[in-house]
């Protein structure tokens, strides 16, 4: 299979900042991919990289093995859903969707068509002779995503398209876009800040900091084997324990991982390690209970049909041996 | 204080419980203003452009007529008309092509310092007399000013004697031309197209740009279908002032051009030495309903849409 992306030892620096530093990634065709990192991590940088609106201090960005380092934006084979949707607002919805296919001069009633078309796919039919103004926010989305999609890129590029929704219309966008990606084919390539859905869609995510890939992989060794303690931190799946605590407890003094629903309760004295419930947090499908233990404090969920110990109470905590999982320190 | 309190209290209270008072008595000495000085004067010349006056004893008859309007289509008086109003649409038109490159820059490029130097730039004409600039402009368009000289100097004054010698437009000197008028025109009126060119364009977000760019569009497509229509509010604005201000001005051509008057200067002698006020206010009304005209097809052509 082609690769559809290759960063290969790609730099971007703005003045004296390492935006993007010599990053090396393939990204493969029809895949869902995310990057994922807090903001000023050089995730977008990464993404204007491929749709050219930033070209690299060193190193070179490949396109289906094509060389894109002196192709303008209009001439590659990529188009962008931008954060802010970046609607025409002195166009209609058809207009928008058919912008791109108008000024390859493609003819009115054809391009028209095309739009109307991409509208059905994004389920707003019925809707191109509004302004962009008269449109919700998850409608735009729809708007945004369709005059992208009409153009048929390679790659479909993706600036945080979720960031600007209410919780219960991105859930909902964000099966839909997985659904559309399947359907379609196409490679997306998208970016965000939010770990649930970087590992909610993607097949592949890469994890950045400072301008640099800390973890490349599957959402679930991102989640389960988080290789390095900002991963971690960062996915938020896991207690982050320091080396002197894991010495502790028998294992080697690194720092680690250890998931809050592997962790059990036990009678003081009973398990690996004893300590202090510190408070607890009702969430619905479990009970969150904090633990401090070895100068740590631990999550640990508990199923929220199983009683709940009350703050102050002392406890044992178990886990099996495998599920301590060694990082490291970056 | 205590005082004070009981008696402006029930009058707050009142304004909370009932807003439009506020709003009702807040309004009122602008509204009266709007409506009785300036539509009222406005009103008071629209009647007088129905009246015409009597040819033998030069009084007003204030009988209900069209006779004046018949008037200004007489060929003397439709000239001065077709005079003007092609004047202006020059100037407006000039002014929006030269305008558009230094808006365009002050508004995605000029930064800080250059920015301010750029509103200096463009505002300091205005703060110098009217007057003073236009006889400036006489001295350095005339036929031994500084423009001739400069002329001469490069050795080009055989394409100024082309230019002067054109039919109509040319003249003596550009001093005397429609020419000189026209660059005087546009020199005074250009500011008033800068500045809301500039803040329309200053409203087209970056990222419209870097779609279109995504979508396949050339920098020119971008300009075209992107820059210009959201841009357009900004023109239009800015071709008011420069088409009306064109359309009313008398001083300009009386000081600088070929003698041929317009419409201001025809208002000027109709309701000064002439006495005729229903004439003059006929004349003023043109300048009114061309202009109402021109956004009636401005908007049916779509220009604001993008407000």
């Amino acid at each position: 299979m082609t690769d559809a992306v290759e960063f290969d030892r790609v730099s971007r620096h703005f003045g004296t900042v390492r935006a993007v530093d010599e990053v090396t990634l393939t990204i493969a065709e029809s895949s869902f991919f995310a990057m994922l990192g807090p903001s000023g991590s050089g995730k977008t940088t990464c993404l204007r990289l491929i749709s050219g609106f930033e070209r690299p201090s060193s190193g070179h960005v490949r396109i289906f093995g094509a060389q894109s380092d002196d192709l303008p934006p209009n001439r590659r084979p990529v188009n962008t859903v931008f954060q802010d949707y970046a609607l025409f607002p002195h166009l209609n919805v058809r207009d928008n969707v058919a912008y791109g296919l108008m000024v390859r001069g493609v003819d009115k009633r054809a391009r028209h068509a095309a739009a109307e078309e991409m509208l059905a796919l994004v389920k707003l039919e019925g809707y191109g002779d509004r302004k962009p103004a008269q449109l919700s926010g998850g409608q735009r989305q729809r708007v945004a995503l369709a005059r992208a999609l009409v153009n048929k890129p390679k790659v479909l590029l993706l600036d945080e398209p979720l960031g600007a929704l209410d919780l219960k219309l991105r859930e909902a966008m964000q099966d839909e876009l997985k659904a559309l990606q399947q359907r379609l084919g196409i490679t997306f390539v998208f970016v965000t800040h939010d770990q649930g859905e970087a590992l909610s869609m993607a097949d592949k995510v890469a994890v950045f900091n400072d301008g640099r890939i800390v973890q490349i992989g599957s959402p679930e060794e991102i989640y389960q084997r988080p290789r390095t303690r900002f991963v971690a931190d960062f996915v938020g799946s896991a207690n982050v324990l320091p080396p002197e605590f894991c010495a502790s407890v028998g294992a080697p003094k690194t720092w680690a991982s250890l998931r809050a629903e592997v962790i059990g309760l036990t009678a003081p004295g009973a398990g690996r390690i004893d300590g202090t419930v510190a408070g607890r947090r009702y969430l619905g499908p479990v009970n969150r209970v904090t633990v401090m233990a070895g100068g740590t404090a631990l999550s640990v969920d508990l199923p929220a049909s199983a009683a709940a110990p009350e703050p102050g109470a002392s406890v044992g905590l178990t886990w099996d041996e495998g599920a301590l999982h060694r990082m490291e320190e970056g | 204080m205590a005082a004070l309190a009981r008696l402006t209290d029930p009058l707050s209270d009142l304004f909370w419980r009932r807003p439009r008072v506020l709003l009702v008595l807040l309004l009122a000495p602008p509204l009266l203003w709007l409506v009785v000085v300036y539509i009222g004067s406005l009103a008071a010349l629209l009647v007088q452009s129905f009246f015409s006056i009597d040819e033998f004893t030069g009084l007003i008859k204030h009988e209900f007529t069209l006779k004046t309007y018949a008037e200004l289509f007489r060929p003397a008086n439709f000239d001065i008309v077709i005079r003007t109003t092609v004047m202006a649409a020059a100037v407006t038109i000039a002014a929006a092509i030269i305008s558009f490159p230094i808006a365009y820059y002050a508004a995605r490029y000029a930064r800080g310092r250059m920015k301010a130097f750029f509103y200096l730039a463009v505002m300091l004409p205005l703060w110098s007399s009217y007057l003073v600039k236009v006889y400036a402009w006489k001295l350095i368009l005339a036929k031994e000013g500084i423009l001739t000289w400069a002329v001469d100097g490069i050795g080009a004054s055989a394409v100024l004697n082309a230019i002067l010698a054109l039919p109509v437009i040319g003249g003596n000197s550009l001093s005397v031309s429609y020419i000189g008028t026209f660059l005087v025109f546009l020199y005074v009126w250009l500011p008033y197209m800068i500045l809301p060119l500039q803040a329309s364009l200053e409203r087209v977000p970056q990222n419209l740009l870097e779609a279109s760019d995504d979508l396949g569009a050339s920098r020119r497509q971008t300009l075209r279908h992107v820059i210009l229509p959201m841009a357009m509010p900004g023109m239009i604005a800015g071709s008011i002032f420069t088409f009306s201000l064109t359309l009313g001005d008398y001083i300009i051509p009386q000081i600088v051009g070929s003698s041929r008057n317009f419409i201001g200067q025809a208002v000027y002698a109709h309701q000064g030495t002439a006495g005729n006020i229903p004439l003059a206010a006929a004349f003023a009304v043109v300048p009114i309903v061309i202009m109402g005209f021109y956004l009636w097809v401005a908007k049916r052509k779509g220009a604001f849409d993008a407000l």
